[in-house]
């Protein structure tokens, strides 16, 4: 039998069954937003403006305690950037891996090279010597950022920004058993999480995989007009509601950060 | 005529009760030496005992671990009355684990290429050369040559590694695992150790009624004469025990009068 999850129904009132993209012109051509517990997978291209859309997901921070951005890329003094640019709140839980990962796992093989080309000096035998176990730094991220999310309450609100960081480093089989635990607790929890994966060098395989998980699958593309770029949001997957299927071109302004600006429906 | 006088390596006297006489005062200086034996025989007894005595006599010493922790190593030594932990503490015998030293290189790794060969050939020079060791152990070789997969590389390093300790007048024993000390057997896992090292000392166990001795020969050593015969080994709280197995087995002026 299925687990069930007894919401608060001041909570569900609060709530309600759908939540903002972070979009309002979004919001309005899903009729409304995305269903709450819904995972969406995002394909991107370079340059087509998925790392905004990514924190601008997160601004509406219905519980800014139950908010997690997960960021593999950017470090946090970027990201503090960018939410204080657009006046988004800043009191959501933030994980950046990416800067961790150069930190620790970085700077240690940059050590190991200065070792390998330079020797060890005086100082450094000592503290060899000294040394009786190995300092144990491997961090698995993956176990760690899908406990984070799994910890998550009820409506719960997530990105992973992106998942490429993970399929490079560790077994695209295990990345997409994540992605399919978090779908699960997502859709229980009635959470909404987004997850960014880049297209580039994708196996269409794990692309296939992801998108039958997925209940909502978007990709972000760029392309040129001459001497432009135009930038848009593909709906191509949204369960339950093909209706929804959609094609929208956005551009980003200074004020309310991505804005769509023509919609045509996939027919 | 005036007789040629006669050219006598200097020795690094071992200390240990025994060897130093079957060696005719000990291993020439700067030699590498292969200390092959099966499990339980004593070799790391032998080769922690070797650096204590160096240490005794105010040398710097150096002990490589593969095979057990540190942590390990030094609780079982220590029960031994010639061990004094100070010695470590103070820094005349420095111990250091091969794990943390594979982590520090980034060479945590399955297999090693000759890159990697190269800075840990490199590592170990260093640390002989910087601080002035002149004894030092690696136990087990065959620990660290399980990670190098080709028989030349392994050559190559135990001829590398071997040249530049010589050079810095090290003397070095390298602990190897074997399965088997008995007629027959390779003093060595991987066939290379034994034709690169400059003395072979076995160690095994041999069946007398019913009781297995454990027993050290030393079946080569360059530089120096010295007997072939088998020595029954006792590991007893002040050190590592050598006495002759047969009455003409050792070769000093005192036991040759004993045996003739």
């Amino acid at each position: 039998m299925a687990r069930k999850f007894d919401f608060d129904p001041e909570d569900e009132e609060f709530f309600s069954m759908v939540g903002s993209f972070g979009v309002p012109k979004f919001d309005n051509e899903m009729h409304g937003g995305i269903p709450r517990g819904f995972t969406l997978i995002a394909f991107t291209d370079t340059g087509s403006g998925s790392e905004l859309f990514a924190k601008q997901f997160t601004s509406p921070a219905e519980e800014s305690e139950n908010t997690l951005y997960v960021s593999t890329n950017e470090g946090q003094a970027e990201i503090v950037r960018i939410f204080q640019k657009y006046s988004w709140p800043m009191d959501i839980n933030v994980r950046t891996i990416g800067e961790e990962y150069n930190s620790t796992v970085l700077e240690r093989e940059l050590l190991a090279s200065r070792y390998r080309l330079e020797g060890f000096q005086l100082a450094d035998i000592q503290r060899l010597a000294q040394t009786r176990f190995v300092d144990e730094t491997n961090q698995d991220y993956l176990t760690e950022v899908t406990n984070e999310i799994m910890a998550l309450g009820p409506y719960f609100r997530a990105v992973v920004d992106s998942l490429d960081f993970f399929l490079q480093r560790e077994d695209p089989a295990r990345v997409v058993a994540m992605v399919r635990m978090l779908q699960a607790h997502a859709q229980l929890h009635r959470g909404l999480l987004l997850i960014s994966v880049s297209t580039n060098g994708l196996d269409p395989v794990i692309k296939q995989e992801l998108s039958s998980i997925a209940d909502m699958v978007l990709s972000f593309k760029v392309r040129t007009i001459g001497t432009d770029f135009e930038t848009s949001m593909i709906v191509s997957k949204f369960r339950n509601a093909p209706e929804n299927l959609k094609i929208l071109v956005f551009r980003v302004t200074p004020e309310e950060g991505i804005t769509p600006e023509t919609v045509e429906r996939i027919a | 005529m005036q007789p040629a006088a006669v050219y006598t390596r200097d020795r690094c006297v071992t200390g240990i009760h025994g060897l130093d006489e079957i060696l005719r005062g000990g291993i020439p200086y700067g030699s590498t030496v292969l200390a092959a034996g099966t499990c339980g025989s004593g070799k790391t007894t032998l080769g922690m005992e070797f650096l204590v005595r160096g240490a005794l006599a105010g040398e710097a010493c150096a002990h490589f671990t593969a095979t057990e922790p540190s942590v390990k190593l030094l609780e079982n030594i220590r029960q031994y009355a010639f061990f004094d932990m100070n010695m470590v503490d103070s820094g005349l015998i420095n111990v250091f684990d091969m794990d943390v030293l594979y982590s520090w290189l980034g060479l945590e790794k399955a297999s090693f290429e000759l890159d990697d060969v190269h800075a840990l050939i490199k590592a170990i020079v260093d640390i002989v050369n910087t601080i002035g060791v002149t004894r030092l152990v690696i136990d087990s070789v065959t620990t660290l040559c399980y990670k190098i997969k080709s028989e030349q590389l392994i050559r190559d390093f135990l001829f590398t590694l071997g040249k530049k300790l010589a050079t810095l007048g090290c003397t070095t024993i390298l602990i190897s695992e074997i399965t088997s000390a008995t007629e027959n057997a390779h003093w060595s896992s991987f066939g290379v150790e034994e034709a690169i090292a400059d003395g072979i000392i076995v160690m095994g166990d041999v069946e007398r009624m019913g009781h297995l001795l454990r027993f050290l020969q030393v079946v080569k050593m360059r530089g120096t004469a010295h007997s072939r015969a088998k020595h029954a080994i006792e590991l007893t709280p002040l050190g590592v025990m050598l006495t002759p197995m047969l009455k003409w087995g050792a070769q000093s002026d005192k036991t040759s009068r004993w045996g003739s």
